[in-house]
């Protein structure tokens, strides 16, 4: 049994056809696993990795862009209160001006209307005036012709004077 | 428990069956599971996916230990394998054992001599094959004879048989004596009757689980120092 122990199967002769058989066992074992089982697996663990790496630097992507997007809002909203502000200024001086100039136009037209008041007053004035004059010379003729055909008479001139002083009464009343 | 072996000559080559048949059925219960393991391949792993991601995760690790990832990797399929053979093998025979007229039909491949051998010449022929493909032949010959110094020369190559030997003869070593024990046992509780039938069924139990714990430690030595000795021929000390 010595030998028989150590070495079972060498004992007696060397079965070496064991040997052939698991090597081509083996050999069939690892092509077979490979083909159904390795293969199929290791891939998907690939494309794992390969995905989870991609979701990583897609989600650094996405943050960067946020980041970026957040910042580009910030200051447009920052230039949004200095544009509002200058478009207030900008209607406030608008108002100014335009207060300015109505008030303006009010003056000048507020002067010509005091202009032409004024000429028409002065006209008025002067065709008071000119009718006066008028007047003046109607009665004065009046006055002439009257004093030729009463032959002026110290009676009748008291009369007379009193009659013109009358008809000069009237004809201030009807004036 | 030293049984005869029923010798088989097919073309004048001499097959010993009660080796073979179990290594036939080890390798069939290790495609067919994970055959059962890998059906149904998600991106989102899945139960019976992550059972088979996490024996390759463990595969992978024995080879990260020894190998940069990136040389590595190419060794993958070889150590998965040689490690779900190796494992299931040395499981098999401490569950079922069928003797016929004293003939062993199914046992543990790996309790025999012969069939470690084989495995432990295949893959220190595999490394050497590497080393020389690496580094041309006459690399080969400095890298793994003459470094790190010319006079070790006689050591160097007495260590490239002991090694084939040692890891060989570890796991046949490991896994035999298993099985003696366990028929040992067998053959004491058998000896007086219910007697000592009582105390042997526990013994039988423990000295079971120690085998399983052994088996999966030879398994994983195995395939360490596999790559151990690969990484020695593929790399310049």
């Amino acid at each position: 049994m010595g030998t028989d122990f150590i070495l079972g199967a060498v004992a007696t002769s060397v079965k070496w056809g064991d040997m052939l058989f698991y090597l081509v066992l083996f050999i069939v074992l690892i092509a077979l696993l490979k083909h159904f089982a390795w293969g199929p697996v290791n891939e998907m663990m690939d494309k794992r990795a390969n995905k989870i790496a991609n979701d990583i630097d897609s989600a650094e992507d996405a943050r960067q862009k946020a980041e970026e997007l957040a910042e580009k809002r910030q200051s447009a909203l920052k230039e949004s209160h200095v544009e509002a502000s200058q478009i207030i200024e900008r209607a406030k001086k608008n108002g100014e001006q335009q207060k300015n100039i109505i008030v303006e136009n009010a003056h000048g037209e507020a002067q010509s209307f005091k202009e032409t008041a004024k000429q028409d007053i002065a006209r008025e004035r002067q065709d008071a005036l000119e009718g006066v004059k008028n007047d003046v010379a109607e009665l004065s003729l009046e006055i002439a012709s009257k004093v030729i055909s009463k032959n002026l008479q110290l009676d009748d001139q008291k009369a007379l004077i009193d009659s013109y002083i009358e008809g000069l009464g009237k004809q201030n009343e009807v004036k | 428990m030293n049984e005869g072996a029923y010798v088989q000559e097919i073309f004048g080559i001499p097959f010993n069956i009660s080796n073979d048949l179990p290594g036939l059925l080890a390798a069939i219960i290790v495609f067919f599971t994970m055959f059962w393991l890998s059906r149904k391949i998600q991106l989102k792993p899945t139960g019976r996916q992550n059972v088979l991601e996490w024996i390759i995760d463990f595969t992978n690790s024995i080879i990260k230990s020894t190998m940069p990832n990136k040389e590595g990797s190419q060794f993958g399929l070889l150590i998965f394998t040689l490690f779900s053979f190796i494992f299931v093998s040395n499981q098999l025979g401490l569950m079922l054992q069928v003797n016929v007229n004293n003939v062993a039909y199914i046992k543990s491949p790996t309790a025999d001599a012969m069939t470690t051998m084989t495995l432990a010449f295949m893959v220190l022929l595999f490394a050497h094959f590497l080393g020389v493909k690496k580094f041309g032949f006459k690399g080969y010959i400095k890298n793994t004879y003459f470094s790190p110094i010319p006079f070790l020369l006689p050591i160097s190559i007495l260590e490239e048989f002991t090694n084939f030997l040692t890891l060989a003869l570890r796991l046949y070593g490991n896994i035999y004596s298993g099985e003696v024990l366990l028929k040992l046992i067998y053959e004491f509780g058998k000896s007086f009757g219910l007697i000592s039938f009582i105390p042997a069924i526990p013994l039988e139990l423990i000295w079971q689980a120690f085998s399983v714990f052994i088996g999966s430690i030879q398994a994983y030595v195995f395939v360490t120092l596999t790559m151990v000795y690969i990484s020695q021929k593929i790399e310049k000390e």
